[in-house]
């Protein structure tokens, strides 16, 4: 390609890209999406310099750690889920203030023993001889709890994936606890789940992410400097 | 021959020369037993791919779990002895995933202590291949059982404490608990009989099985022991012993005179594990040896003695010890003496060529 240009991958669809379109409209800046909503191609006015591509939320976490565009709006926890490394390879440009969600461990009301993360730990190392088989923690954040558990200490678990309804496997015998994500608790609540006091694992929300790359041009940095300077923003590395 | 080619050479024949079943398992391993055995924090590190069942295999992560696996379906008993040299595959931060590993497996020896020394033979013979004198870091799992077994507190107690050795963050979180534990007034136990029937009705409630996982029964009395434990306090000399114990970490002889006082100020018979641990620092030749109070693998299966060796870069390049509670985990249905270590090839190497 003879002249640079910068890709930024924001929501395809849904309340998440409302709110994108918006942020960046307050921002003096309209996203435009000619083809409507079935075109995964878009574009800034006035800003020619910028191709706007609009995926899933978890793909823009993968292509940002890849390395495959440069900049992408998605969820702090897609960052932190998508792979181990996934929060230094990219650089948090800016909090959204939308989608604001908390990766949590919650265990069953009934579980009147267990209120904080070193219960879980004492519950957990001997549940084995206890019932001849580990522990069991539905989630679709299998990456965040490995991390989680094992700062905690506490190895002895299995991970059941969860792709939807995490917080009914409990109640199924899938799963004996799990980790979600959650807005305000009430969905765990009504299914007799409750929020550990020291559960909440990652805080997380919309933010425009950086891929961090070494092997940038001179020139895309301008365009990246020159790009974040409309929204008021710096590049930090 | 090159440099690497002649290393090469001498450590297949140290292995060969261990008196041994050479031990070849399939590349191609069933990942339900890594993660049954190990946890999610090993699983993460597996290169895993499903059949058309769903079943998970994973590429060979070691050689110690199939080994021991073959041996067991064998019929448990005899004294046995395996060595390997080959691939396994994990996946790592930094390094290819397929990297070469050497070791040994020693089960049922009838001397234990014998079987270690061996087993550090062998990794110090490895090691010395690669011209490598090695910073030699011993652990006393048996040591550290041994002392808490014998502290003044209450039982419960012991289990807890025993479960967070080897993860000093944790162990050090629980420690201030205790020792920040208040000294409350507390009200009167909550009748047995009534948690149970509360904690059934929420259990019922939330469409919780009874009999699957934790029922009412476990819960209420974890909870009844949660209660007296805040109420039974672990003595404050005893959280002082565990603190000094285990910031006990130096030179191997001075590190075990230390302990030796340590244990003497607070009567523990700690006569037998020290002796032991002396006793193996003549298998270890002129590498100097520290001993860290603290060390201990992650994994509960570990017993007695174990040890690291690390180079001049750091890394770790042989690591073992016994784990005599290893063949039970695996389905033996009693205790077997097992001892061994694993040899990081690609990293001696990568000490040679720096």
């Amino acid at each position: 390609m003879s002249t640079p240009s910068l890709t930024l991958a924001v929501p395809s669809k849904g309340r998440l890209e409302e709110l994108t379109r918006e942020w960046f409209a307050a921002n003096g800046l309209t996203i435009t999406r000619p083809g409507g909503a079935r075109s995964y191609l878009g574009a800034i006015e006035g800003v020619p310099e910028v191709t706007v591509r609009f995926f899933p939320a978890s793909e823009i976490a993968r292509e940002l750690i890849r390395g495959a565009i440069d900049l992408g709006v998605t969820g702090l926890d897609l960052i932190h889920e998508t792979s181990e490394t996934g929060p230094a390879a990219v650089e948090t440009l800016k909090p959204l203030g939308f989608g604001g969600a908390d990766v949590v461990v919650a265990v069953p009301e009934a579980w009147i023993d267990v209120t904080h993360m070193h219960d879980l730990a004492d519950v957990a190392s001997d549940f084995r001889s206890r019932h001849g088989r580990w522990m069991r923690i539905a989630t679709k954040y299998i990456t965040i709890t490995r991390q989680h558990f094992a700062a905690a200490g506490i190895a002895e678990y299995r991970t059941v994936e969860s792709l939807g309804a995490t917080e009914a496997a409990p109640a199924s015998g899938v799963a004996d606890i799990v980790v979600d994500i959650t807005t305000t608790g009430s969905t765990l609540a009504a299914n007799g789940l409750r929020v550990l006091e020291d559960g909440v694992m990652l805080e997380s929300q919309a933010c425009l992410f950086a891929a961090r790359r070494s092997d940038s041009s001179a020139e895309k940095r301008a365009l990246l400097a020159g790009f974040l300077g409309r929204l008021g923003l710096a590049p930090t590395a | 021959m090159s440099g690497a080619a002649v290393r090469r050479v001498n450590l297949e024949a140290l292995v060969e020369a261990q008196g041994a079943t050479r031990a070849a398992p399939p590349l191609l391993l069933s990942a339900d037993a890594y993660f049954d055995l190990a946890g999610e924090e090993f699983g993460s590190r597996l290169l895993l791919t499903t059949d058309t069942t769903g079943a998970e295999h994973c590429l060979r992560p070691d050689f110690t779990l199939p080994i021991v696996q073959a041996y067991i379906a064998d019929g448990v008993g005899r004294p046995a002895a395996f060595s390997y040299l080959g691939p396994i595959f994990r996946q790592r931060e930094t390094g290819a995933a397929e990297f070469d590993q050497a070791g040994i497996e020693l089960l049922a020896q009838p001397d234990g202590e014998v079987a270690l020394d061996q087993v550090l033979t062998f990794a110090r013979a490895a090691v010395s291949i690669y011209g490598i004198t090695p910073q030699v870091r011993l652990g006393g799992v048996g040591l550290f059982e041994a002392l808490l077994v014998q502290a003044d507190m209450p039982d419960a107690w012991r289990p807890r404490i025993r479960n967070r050795f080897g993860h000093t963050e944790a162990l050090q979180r629980l420690l201030a608990r205790l020792e920040a534990a208040p000294d409350l007034p507390r009200a009167a136990q909550p009748d047995r009989d009534e948690l149970l029937e509360d904690v059934t009705a929420q259990m019922v409630s939330s469409g919780l099985s009874l009999n699957q996982g934790r029922g009412p029964a476990e819960i209420v009395d974890r909870y009844l022991e949660q209660q007296a434990l805040d109420a039974a306090h672990v003595p404050p000399a005893t959280l002082a012993l565990l603190r000094d114990y285990l910031a006990i970490s130096g030179p191997a002889l001075q590190a075990l005179t230390r302990i030796e006082a340590l244990a003497e100020r607070h009567r523990l018979m700690l006569g037998a594990p020290i002796r032991a641990i002396r006793r193996h620092l003549n298998a270890l030749g002129e590498s100097p040896v520290s001993f860290d109070a603290a060390f201990s693998p992650r994994l509960d299966y570990y017993t007695g003695i174990v040890f690291e060796m690390t180079g001049p870069r750091g890394d770790v390049l042989a690591s073992g010890g016994q784990y005599d509670r290893l063949l039970e985990r695996l389905g033996a249905t009693a205790p077997i003496a097992a001892s061994g270590c694993s040899v990081w090839v690609d990293r001696l190497e990568a000490e040679v060529r720096s």
